[in-house]
């Protein structure tokens, strides 16, 4: 993929014993791909709780215990109940009951068996998964912080120290070095977080406790450091080909402090490949790959690529109005309808001038009877009874007969005479009402669904 | 890293401002040009309900003519077959017989008191024949068209019942038929036009209250003094007392 100049750099820390033979430039070694391998913390809890299941050592009760009695159950009628009970005499022992898991000194229930099922196959894939893991892990400082090693001092992670190391003979020089690379606050919390177990494990051979240290990966096989280091409290020793989950992870926690001699930085490469190189020592194995190459979300959210089609956001959300009734609401009506509003207000119109229209006819109609009783009033009282009888008399003519005006001067026995636009008034109104009183006649012929008014007609003697 | 009056402002945020102003831009323009669109829409409704007022108050007055002059004559006028039936369902849903069960839901009439506008034609009149027990139906006139539309008009949209408030709703479904308002809707069921079918169809059947002052007797037919079949005109009447 890419060449080892793009791959970062890891200085070597450098000791005392080393500077002579070495430049000024202290050395680098690339970083190996293991430590970029995906850090799957469910498969190291997975194959840690498997794995730790594997150095256990059986146990179970005697597979005798609870049934070295002859015991038999009385039966009933006895007044006890029917649990087997010890036969014989002369004991306390005689009688009790025996073989339940009920009963003292009886068999527990199900007695455990040295069958069980105690150890656990894990897939060779898997396990290389979680090593692999927890190494890239150990390069992560958050992690390394996270499960409690005091790394503040330390200069780099991950920690690699020269191959001068791997020399050290004794302790105290092996102390000396840790102090110098910064891991001795590791291993001092260590030494002093001994401590006798809580509970019943101390009993069982497994009195103290403490935390752990760093571990102390080497390349060369019967390497001095073994030695000298092994005795530190707190510190662990590894060989790198032989890397132990339980030791990388210890509890199925990720991010163990892990200290790498040089040789055993470089050889990390060969014995895990790369990701497009076959492991040289494990055979076919590459190294495994992430679910997402760029796992960095915000990143890829905000990058250009897809923000140049992601569309805006939504803020406002529309909801649906509650549905008002428009016959009812004017303000709705008008938003459906525009047209209503001048719709309603010419028929209001209309009507008010359908009102007054009708309100001016039946005036009109109803004037004349008003106004000749205004005359009528204005009339002596002799007067009055004559017009009242030409009045009567007209009407009847105009019943009888055609519209015919009458000629004026309409003889009275009475020598006073109306004068003329009393007479001209009173033959208006008569003719209005003929002709009104005529058009009612037609309209209700017309208006009429009676089919045989013809018929009808001649039934009456009345002609149309 | 952009300098900004001294501040380093990250090139994200730089980026995410200038997205965000692009965007309230061209939402500002969608907005105008939705404001412009819809008063001219505005316009062209307010015609539109114009002309109808005007060819509804025509069409009764030439029918009153008609009849008036007809009667002059000493002949008859007689009104065109309707076009148009409402039908409501006065019977519930129980001890139906399967075939005209399924005839009430291709009629759209699930349940009691729905009503549905429906063409007249020999298919559905035989239709109607099938499960006149358990309907009423007749010819509504412009008022009960008008009522049931504003009141209780709801629209099938994206097949959600949705009500009627504004016409874009109509416009969104119907708009291809040339129906963009309520106005629109209403005269193309009353006057059945070339796109009754799916002006009707948009429409959700109506769920019409139980009529006030009651029903005569549902299991009798209209002309034996109860209130299934085919009551023509008096349906309007009915349909004031269910709406």
């Amino acid at each position: 993929m890419s060449a080892a100049a793009a791959r970062p750099l890891v200085t070597v820390q450098s000791l005392e014993s080393d500077m002579a033979t070495d430049g000024a430039a202290a050395n680098s070694v690339p970083l190996p791909d293991v430590m970029r391998a995906a850090i799957r913390p469910d498969i190291v809890t997975f194959v840690h709780g498997q794995i730790s299941k594997n150095a256990r050592q059986p146990y179970a009760v005697s597979n005798r215990a609870g049934h070295q009695t002859s015991a038999e159950s009385w039966g009933t009628g006895r007044a006890v109940s029917r649990i087997p009970r010890v036969a014989g005499g002369g004991t306390h022992r005689a009688g009790q009951g025996a073989f339940g898991n009920m009963c003292r000194g009886g068999r527990m229930f199900a007695p455990t068996k040295i069958w069980r099922r105690w150890h656990r196959q894990v897939n060779v894939t898997q396990k290389r998964h979680a090593v692999v893991s927890a190494i890239a892990a150990s390069a992560v400082p958050s992690l390394v912080l996270a499960r409690g090693h005091k790394i503040e001092e330390v200069p780099e992670l991950p920690l690699v120290v020269s191959d001068a190391a791997e020399a050290v003979e004794k302790t105290s020089a092996a102390l000396k070095v840790l102090k110098q690379i910064g891991a001795h606050p590791d291993a001092e919390k260590a030494k002093d977080s001994q401590a006798i177990r809580a509970g019943k494990g101390k009993a069982r051979n497994r009195r103290y406790v403490s935390r752990k240290g760093p571990l102390v990966v080497y390349g060369n096989e019967g390497a001095k450091l073994v030695k000298a280091f092994r005795n530190i409290p707190g510190v662990e020793i590894a060989h790198v080909s032989r890397l132990n989950l339980l030791k990388l992870a210890p509890g199925g926690h990720l991010g163990r402090f892990v200290i790498w001699t040089k040789y055993a930085f470089e050889k990390l490469d060969s014995i895990y490949g790369t990701f497009d190189k076959v492991s040289e020592k494990k055979n076919g194995y590459v190294l495994p790959r992430a679910k997402m190459i760029n796992a960095d979300l915000a990143r890829i959210i905000n990058s250009d690529e897809v923000q140049s089609v992601v569309k805006p956001i939504k803020k406002e959300v529309k909801k649906a109005p509650l549905k008002k009734n428009p016959l009812k609401n004017l303000n709705v009506m008008l938003k459906l309808n525009p047209y209503a509003k001048a719709a309603k207000r010419m028929a209001l119109l209309a009507e008010a001038q359908r009102v007054k229209a009708k309100q001016d006819k039946l005036d009109k109609k109803r004037k004349p009877i008003t106004k000749i009783i205004t005359y009528f009033c204005c009339l002596s009282m002799h007067l009055r009874f004559w017009v009242y009888l030409y009045f009567i008399g007209s009407l009847l003519l105009v019943s009888q007969s055609r519209a015919s005006l009458m000629q004026p001067g309409w003889k009275l026995p009475c020598p006073v005479y109306l004068s003329h636009s009393v007479i001209c008034l009173l033959q208006e109104e008569a003719s209005a009402i003929n002709s009104a009183s005529k058009s009612w006649y037609k309209t209700m012929i017309s208006d009429s669904d009676y089919t045989e008014f013809e018929n009808f007609t001649k039934w009456l003697g009345a002609s149309q | 890293m952009a300098e900004k009056g001294g501040q380093i402002v990250p090139e994200s945020v730089l980026k995410k401002q200038k997205r965000t102003e692009e965007w309230a831009l061209a939402k500002k323009q969608e907005v105008a040009a939705l404001k412009e669109k819809k008063s001219a829409n505005r316009k062209l409704i307010y015609n539109r309900a114009k002309e109808y007022a005007k060819e509804y108050a025509a069409q009764e007055r030439e029918l009153i003519q008609l009849k008036r002059e007809a009667r002059l004559k000493g002949g008859f006028y007689v009104n065109p077959e309707a076009k148009l039936l409402f039908i409501i369902r006065i019977r519930g849903i129980n001890a139906m017989h399967p075939t005209t069960k399924k005839i009430m839901q291709l009629l759209r009439l699930r349940q009691i008191f729905n009503g549905v506008f429906l063409k007249v034609n020999t298919a559905t009149v035989n239709m109607l024949h099938r499960v006149e027990p358990y309907v009423t139906f007749g010819y509504p006139n412009l008022k009960s068209v008008r009522e049931l539309i504003y009141k209780r008009g709801f629209g099938k949209v994206n097949k959600q019942r949705i009500a009627l408030t504004d016409n874009s709703i109509i416009e969104q479904t119907l708009g291809k038929h040339g129906i963009i308002c309520i106005e629109d809707l209403i005269h193309e069921i009353l006057t059945v036009g070339p796109h009754f079918k799916e002006a009707n169809n948009f429409i959700w059947p109506f769920q019409l209250s139980a009529p006030l002052g009651g029903l005569e007797r549902k299991r009798n037919h209209y002309v034996e003094g109860g209130d299934a079949g085919n009551r023509e005109d008096y349906i309007n009447e009915l349909i004031r007392r269910m709406n």
